[in-house]
Parts: structure tokens; C-alpha cells; sequence
């Protein structure tokens, strides 16, 4: 029972992973457009334009690869319990743009970071058998 | 370089999202509920376990849910940095839970909502510390 709560933890945490790289490959594409979408009209040509860039084509699979691994975990665990460890993504997101995009992580920052990791522990905990 | 002010059309925008990526999660939780303690023992399995979500109409409606998603996602992201989203979405966690009572008849103890209180703290600092950091640029 226990070797299997493990695993599906680490399979959470997979899909933050992938999801954490989907996300940096869509940004820093759209970051490279360098096209601001202010009106509806735009959106069409916007979408058309990102998606011809192959690195959000990677981003897509590790995307697709999150959700199968994503569906897998929910056949086995709540939709609340699997969507709180999932929020460990927010300290992966955290991680990333510091180190990727060069954004600067500040103290309220990581003492958000903290209080959201232990957020995760205790939404583990109440996870037992009841 | 996009801009990194919050307007009150962005934050609609980032409601929106949450919405629907909280109903895209209870549809994808819904095409599961039939494989409820399915064995994966083998490869094949993993294509059985597939084959049988896929034939859910549940799953297709996620999909799509999941294309219109990507679509409003592209268009914030063109407009705020990914630090000033990414905790802004933590509108899902008061959502969720709510969801997965109300339709999923799940049980939350008082740890758990304690758990997902301190999440969402931890989210409102980290969405502050984005937007000193924004002015102190200004």
C-alpha cells in the first residue's frame, strides 16, 4: 500500500516535470514572436504563427506524455489528493524561471514556495487509509 | 519583451482558464472512474487501460477543453511574464475541491483543507512578491 502511494507521488511529480518543460518551450516561443494579442482578430494569426515553431511541438509531447501519466494517476487516486501534490509544479516553475528564463526569485517568493511545499505535505498525510 | 501590467481583462482571461482546466480535469477524472483499479501488469495493459479511456466521451470533451485552454493560456502568455501567471492560476485549488464535493462526492478532512489553505497562502506571496518586484522596476 505504501510502496504504491510512492508511486504514484513520483508519477505526479513526472507529470509537474513535463508540464514545468511544456510550459518553458510554449514561453520562451512566445516570447520570440514578440506579438502582443490585443485584439480577437489577431488571435487566429497569433495561434497560426506559434504553432509553426517545432519547440512548441516538443512542449506538445511532453504535454501528452504528462496526461497519459496524468490519467494513469487518477484511476488510482482522488482528483484532490492528486491535484494538490501536483502543485508542486509552482516550485518547479520557481526553479525554471530563475535559472532558464533569468527571472529573480525574491524572499516573499520562496517563502511562498515554502508555505506551498508544506501545503503538499500535509494534503499527503491526510491522504491515509481512514 | 511583454509587458508585465495585470489588467483586468488578463485576470478574466486567467479566471477563464482555471475554469476550464478545473472542468477538463473533472472530465478526465469522470473517463477514468470506469477503470477504477484496473491491474497494469504488462505493455499491453497500459494500451487495454488506453484503449478503454478513450472510448470515453468524457475524454474527447476534456480534449477539447484542453485546445481552448491552450488558445487563452498563448494569449496571456504573449501579454504577462510566466512568474505573474503561473501563480495566479491557484484559483483551481479553491475550485477543485469544491468540484470533486459537489460532483465527485469525494470526502476532504480538515488537514486536507488545511493543506490546500497553506497552498493557496504560499500562492497569494508568490503572486505579491511578482508584483513589488514589478513596480520596483517601473
Amino acid at each position: 500500500m505504501k510502496s504504491s502511494l510512492i508511486l504514484i507521488i513520483f508519477l505526479i511529480v513526472l507529470t509537474s516535470i513535463c508540464d514545468t518543460i511544456n510550459q518553458l518551450f510554449l514561453k520562451t516561443s512566445i516570447n520570440s514572436l514578440n506579438m502582443r494579442v490585443n485584439a480577437i482578430k489577431k488571435i487566429f494569426g497569433f495561434i497560426i504563427k506559434l504553432i509553426l515553431i517545432p519547440r512548441v511541438w516538443i512542449g506538445f509531447i511532453f504535454s501528452c506524455l504528462s496526461l497519459f501519466i496524468w490519467l494513469f494517476v487518477l484511476s488510482r487516486a482522488d482528483l484532490n489528493f492528486a491535484y494538490s501534490v501536483d502543485s508542486m509544479h509552482y516550485i518547479f516553475i520557481a526553479f525554471a524561471s530563475r535559472l532558464i528564463l533569468k527571472e529573480k526569485v525574491g524572499l516573499a517568493r520562496w517563502m511562498g514556495t515554502i508555505l506551498i511545499m508544506t501545503g503538499i505535505t500535509l494534503v499527503t498525510l491526510s491522504s491515509g487509509p481512514p | 519583451m511583454p509587458g508585465n501590467k495585470l489588467t483586468l481583462r488578463i485576470l478574466l482571461l486567467l479566471l477563464s482558464t482555471d475554469f476550464l482546466e478545473t472542468f477538463t480535469h473533472l472530465c478526465f477524472k469522470k473517463s477514468t472512474l470506469p477503470e477504477s483499479g484496473f491491474q497494469i501488469s504488462s505493455p499491453v495493459d497500459i494500451f487495454i487501460f488506453i484503449k478503454a479511456v478513450f472510448s470515453s466521451g468524457f475524454l474527447w470533451l476534456g480534449l477539447s477543453l484542453v485546445m481552448s485552454t491552450f488558445i487563452i493560456w498563448s494569449t496571456i502568455l504573449s501579454k504577462i511574464d510566466l512568474s505573474v501567471a503561473i501563480p495566479i492560476c491557484s484559483f483551481s485549488y479553491i475550485f477543485v475541491p469544491l468540484v470533486s464535493v459537489i460532483f465527485l462526492n469525494e470526502k476532504i478532512n480538515t488537514l486536507r483543507w488545511m493543506g490546500i489553505f497553506l497552498i493557496l497562502m504560499g500562492v497569494i506571496f508568490v503572486s505579491v512578491s511578482t508584483r513589488n518586484e514589478e513596480n520596483t522596476l517601473k
